[in-house]
């Protein structure tokens, strides 16, 4: 009677290996361990085994029927799995298809260049300041050492709105504005649009300054050549090449027209430095005394610096942008870009 | 300005390549701004020399000549008539070409071979002169290159002259400055004359009337002389530096211009009335035909010289047209003067007349240099015209131009500005070469005195410019400042700007920056009403275009504009915003409010076409969604929309005002078709403008509070309105009655048409109810619901479904 229970569990295991299904699996449990199942048949006749040998056909027969149990179990687990894997890859999808996209919007480039700037001088703790727009002659011109029927004037075409009003043509006057109001030390940078009466392919009415300011005591021009070659290298790179050369600003002296080594040619002479190897970016100067006078401040007390600088024209050399006038048509094929 | 390098080099020696010279002039403040190389315009013209001439068989008009090379005879067909045998004259030989585009070829002209072609000046592009063959001096080599023969090739600089710095516009202002560079010395031209016997006080006198505005009048006259072209060295100087040459007495002022800096003017002494000199101010209404043929009507400041009668010229801007040299001119009074600055610049922008003079005397020339131009300008005419100077010049100098006062350097004070320590023996030396006389002072203070050309040096700080330009920017180390620690409160309004884009950018919307300035006509293409304070926007006096001519009240227009420009490049969907300035009229004579606003565009579709979506067109409800994602970040919750028909460029029905704690903060709305129509514009569009300043300054802050631990229940329920009655109304309704367990109620549908009575709409209310401090029960959700919607149906028109 034993054998009959080894030639059940080989019988049995032979048929587990032949089923593939979950449903299968199951009436194959149903058949040998089920309730009217072959094992359960087997023992009903446990009454013809002799009594000795009673003992081991029960414990044999359970051990069959975990055996069983956990063959079935480990078969049906892997119906399962085999199932699941096959109901997911008939859920295949195109995964090259577009994303279901809610398009976000970009800041424009001048915007861009502006934050980033402005965070350069932020961290070397300059605070940022607004002006007017719609400017006293005063302040644009007057008391930055430019007074009126001085040639210095030509330097700016200007927009005037009426007789001591115009449309600020730098962001100098947040310098005036802000001194007149606060004593040194002074570290401010301001940017905004200032507007010149000049449109052609390389200016445009109106555009993007960034004005800085550092007055304190004995602050050097030296100074300002570490503070705008700090900032010229975190903009455009630490291998950029300087230049400082004199120029002349009515509100500067000395004045300082800063270059950068073009990076398109690196210096060799191309179409964007016009064939000089050099770009022009800033400039700056050590704050003239006259202008201190105006605002009240010792020259012989404190001294300082300042600079001007295009956000635009920055833009343009670091994004490549080949026309500025792009940047005040607002094309969405030029806006999506950045 | 223009600098021929030929030139520069009569007055000083330069060893250094053209790029190396640009680049230390341009180190040294004079910016090289371009180079050009000048070269003859031909090639193939060769020196040669007639030997013969004779008619030709064919032709009355031709004639055959016989020409030599030296080496080589070439039989030449040639129709001018100024030449004769011996006259040297340029040769084009077969294969040179010349200007047009002209190869010369071998010829037959009316049966008779031409191996060339004699040349004009014009044809050449050397001159003007088209009349005749070229005659060239007799002692050029023949057969020699006619570009190498008359030096034609010259390297151009152009120099961007700062305006503090006149004494460089002119070759020995630049020659000085090289100079100063290379350390070799500068030449000045060399001024000798023979003067005749006659005085010229004999025939003119000079009075000045205004000498505030002429402090100084110096003249000379020369007799005899004979106007024509004058010798091509002149001229080709002056093309070199962009002038025209006109005759030789006028190129000879423009020459001795360009070389001194001062600027000159010949009369014909013919036409002086009384034959003297008057230098007065205008008179108001006073006419003068300038030398350029314009009617000029002056004010009563302008300086102008006179005869014994009448104006001659506008002082130091232009000459006068009635007494302009002529071809038979024979004595000129030539006038070398000193015009004060300020007054030339007010007559020549009031005059609209920026002539080369005017440019000169308005920067301030050389107080002093008069006389010796006057001087170098007699000799020259002299020399090229024939003539003879009288004897003396006039000097009238009326009103001591001011003496320079010496400038205390403190060589301490020049280290604190530059941040680098200079030796003062260097900074002499510096000084020096630069003609700055240095007496020396104390040790530690230099006194000095600057040149009297060098109207810019008056200062202490004018001369530590000085010494950092010729040190050498490039040599001053680079440090950082050790700035004082400053403690600012100023408000950052940048972060929230920053913090309002980033929401819009991720909403979808992109950043455009517009002018600040949109047409006069905005206003009534916006049909603004007559009283609306933006009707009277700021105006620019000088708009570059009409377009850009007010500076702008709203940013609708501005964004409708872009719109529009998009639209016609085929970009129908935009979603825009812009932050700038509105700038508001406070009246004549005061600054306008400039309010920082934010407008917002939205056309075409909600979402971009693509396979998920379908074509959703965007609305009122889009743009409204994105304020209130704006509102919530900024902690703001009671913004009210108002339909209160906002503008009138918008839709009626369609728009509202923003109103935050009472006052009108902006707008929101569809575009009025007429506007639309107005515009030029297809779609319609839905704009938003709120002024940010006040925005920010109603932002919340965050407060934290615990969320409830408790389930919610909720209760929907769906009433019957007014099609016109505003939703808010029954959600305000709601909130009068303070019940502790609703939490929210919101509207989760809005349906009208079938199966709702026509002119009601169906409202769909959700309620939430949660306690604090236990799970709500049915029966206490039902009484409060009941409560309240007993509430709302008690309302006027209102019904439950």
């Amino acid at each position: 009677m034993t054998n009959d229970l080894e030639v059940l569990l080989a019988k049995a295991d032979a048929e587990l290996q032949t089923l593939q299904t979950e449903e299968e699996l199951l009436s194959l449990r149903t058949k040998y361990l089920g309730r009217k199942g072959q094992l359960t048949a087997l023992l009903r006749n446990i009454a013809v085994i002799p009594k000795e040998r009673r003992a081991d056909f029960g414990k044999r027969s359970n051990e069959i029927k975990d055996i069983l149990s956990d063959r079935i179990d480990v078969a049906l687990k892997e119906a399962r799995n085999r199932k699941r894997s096959n109901d997911l890859l008939r859920q295949r999808i195109d995964v090259t298809l577009p994303g279901r996209r809610v398009h976000y919007g970009r800041l424009h480039p001048v915007t861009q260049m502006r934050r980033e700037i402005s965070a350069i001088f932020s961290r070397l703790g300059f605070t940022v300041v607004e002006g007017p727009e719609v400017e006293l002659d005063y302040y644009n011109f007057e008391a930055l050492n430019i007074p009126a029927d001085h040639p210095a004037r030509d330097m700016q075409a200007t927009f005037y709105i009426e007789d001591g009003i115009v449309l600020r043509t730098h962001t100098s006057p947040v310098q005036v504005r802000k001194m007149e109001k606060m004593r040194p030390p002074v570290k401010i940078i301001s940017p905004g649009r200032v507007y010149r009466h000049d449109s052609d392919v390389s200016h445009t009415p109106m555009f993007h300054q960034i004005e800085g300011l550092l007055v304190d005591r004995g602050v050097t021009f030296a100074d300002l050549k570490g503070v705008l070659t700090y900032f010229f290298k975190e903009v455009f790179g630490s291998e950029t090449v300087l230049r400082f050369r004199p120029s002349f600003f009515p509100f500067t002296e000395p004045s300082a027209e800063v270059d950068i080594r073009c990076m398109l040619c690196g210096g060799c002479g191309c179409r964007v430095c016009g064939q000089s190897g050099w770009i022009e970016v800033l400039g700056s100067g050590m704050v003239d005394p006259a202008v201190f006078k105006y605002v009240d401040y010792d020259p012989e007390e404190v001294s300082g610096f300042a600079f001007g600088l295009g956000i635009d024209r920055i833009a343009l050399l670091k994004y490549g942008i080949s026309d500025l006038r792009l940047l005040f048509e607002n094309d969405q094929r030029f806006l999506e870009q950045f | 300005m223009l600098v021929s390098l030929k030139w520069l080099k009569d007055y000083v020696d330069i060893d250094l390549s053209v790029q190396e010279l640009a680049g230390h002039l341009t180190m040294a403040g004079l910016e090289v701004d371009a180079i050009e190389e000048k070269k003859p315009a031909f090639s193939g013209v060769v020196v040669a020399k007639i030997l013969s001439i004779r008619p030709h068989p064919d032709a009355d008009k031709l004639v055959l000549c016989d020409v030599t090379t030296g080496d080589q005879v070439h039989p030449i067909v040639c129709g001018a008539k100024n030449i004769k045998d011996g006259d040297v004259v340029p040769l084009a030989k077969v294969g040179a070409k010349i200007p047009g585009g002209y190869t010369i070829k071998l010829s037959k002209i009316r049966g008779v071979q031409s191996e060339g072609m004699l040349c004009s000046e014009q044809e050449l592009a050397i001159g003007d002169d088209a009349s005749g063959i070229m005659l060239l001096p007799d002692d050029l080599a023949l057969g020699k290159d006619l570009g190498e023969a008359l030096d034609l090739t010259d390297i151009i600089f152009d120099i961007g002259v700062t305006p503090n710095r006149p004494d460089c516009l002119s070759i020995v202002g630049i020659a000085r400055e090289v100079a100063a560079i290379t350390g070799n010395k500068l030449r000045f031209p060399s001024v000798r004359f023979a003067e005749s016997d006659e005085d010229i006080t004999r025939l003119t006198s000079v009075e000045i009337l205004a000498p505030d505005l002429c402090p100084r009048y110096t003249a000379r006259i020369i007799k005899n002389v004979a106007i024509k072209p004058s010798p091509l060295w002149m001229r080709l100087r002056l093309d070199a530096v962009g002038l025209r040459a006109i005759n030789n007495a006028v190129d000879v002022t423009n020459f001795v211009m360009m070389e001194t800096g001062q600027p000159l003017h010949a009369f014909d002494y013919r036409f002086l009335e009384e034959g003297r000199i008057v230098v007065r101010r205008s008179k108001p209404g006073e006419v003068f035909i300038s030398l350029d043929e314009k009617e000029r009507v002056l004010r009563d400041d302008t300086l102008m010289i006179c005869d014994g009668q009448k104006p001659v010229a506008i002082g130091g801007i232009m000459g006068g047209h009635n007494s302009e040299v002529k071809d038979d001119t024979e004595t000129i009074l030539l006038e070398s003067a000193y015009f004060n600055p300020v007054s030339i610049r007010r007559s020549s922008k009031w005059l609209q007349m920026s002539t080369d003079a005017a440019f000169r005397f308005e920067r301030g020339i050389d107080p002093h240099g008069q006389v010796r131009a006057l001087d170098r300008a007699a000799q020259l005419l002299a020399e090229i015209s024939g003539g003879k100077i009288c004897k003396n010049a006039i000097d009238q100098c009326p009103k001591t131009i001011e003496k320079i006062e010496d400038i205390s350097l403190r060589i301490k004070k020049v280290g604190d500005t530059l941040g680098t320590k200079i030796e003062s023996e260097d900074i002499i030396r510096m000084l020096k070469s630069i003609e700055i006389e240095v007496k020396s002072g104390r040790d530690d203070t230099l006194l000095v005195t600057p040149p009297t050309f060098r109207v810019d040096l008056t200062r202490e700080i004018d001369i530590i410019e000085e010494v950092a330009r010729l040190y050498g920017y490039d040599r001053i180390p680079v440090a950082m400042p050790a700035v004082s620690a400053t403690l600012t409160t100023e408000k950052n309004g940048d972060a929230l700007a920053e913090r309002i884009s980033n929401i819009l950018n991720g909403c979808g919307y992109s950043e455009v920056i517009n002018y600040s300035f949109v047409t006069s006509k905005a206003v009534d293409l916006l049909g603004l009403d007559l009283a609306d304070q933006r009707r009277n926007p700021v105006k620019i006096a000088n708009p570059l275009t009409e377009d850009q001519s007010v500076m702008r009240t709203t940013m609708v227009y501005s964004l409708l504009e872009t719109m529009r420009k998009n639209a016609n490049a085929g970009s129908f969907n935009l979603k825009i915003f812009e932050m700038g300035r509105v700038y508001l009229n406070q009246g004549a004579g005061k600054l306008p409010e400039e309010r920082i606003c934010l407008g917002c565009l939205l056309t075409g579709v909600r979402y971009e076409d693509i396979w998920h979506f379908k074509d959703l067109q965007g609305d009122f409800y889009d743009l409204k969604g994105v304020l209130e994602n704006i509102f919530e970040d900024l902690k703001i919750s009671d913004v009210k929309y108002v339909s209160d028909v906002a503008e009138p460029f918008l839709h009626p029905g369609k728009a509202c005002s923003l109103v935050l704690g009472g006052e009108r903060i902006g707008y929101l709305g569809e575009v009025h078709p007429n506007v639309l129509d107005a515009m030029d514009v297809k779609n319609p569009a839905t704009v938003c403008e709120i002024d940010l300043e006040r925005l920010t300054a109603n932002k919340g802050s965050i407060g934290y509070k615990d969320f409830p631990r408790f389930p919610s229940s909720s209760r929907d329920v769906a009433v019957l309105i007014d099609v016109e009655q505003e939703a808010e109304t029954i959600i305000a309704a709601v909130r009068e009655i303070d019940e502790e367990l609703l939490e929210k109620v919101s509207i989760f549908d809005v349906y009208g048409g079938e199966r709702i009575p026509e002119g009601k709409k169906s409202i769909g209310l959700r309620f939430c109810y949660r306690s604090g401090d236990h799970t709500v029960t049915d029966e206490e959700v039902n009484q409060v619901h009941d409560r309240l919607v007993k509430h709302i149906v008690a309302l006027k028109s209102v019904s439950v479904r």
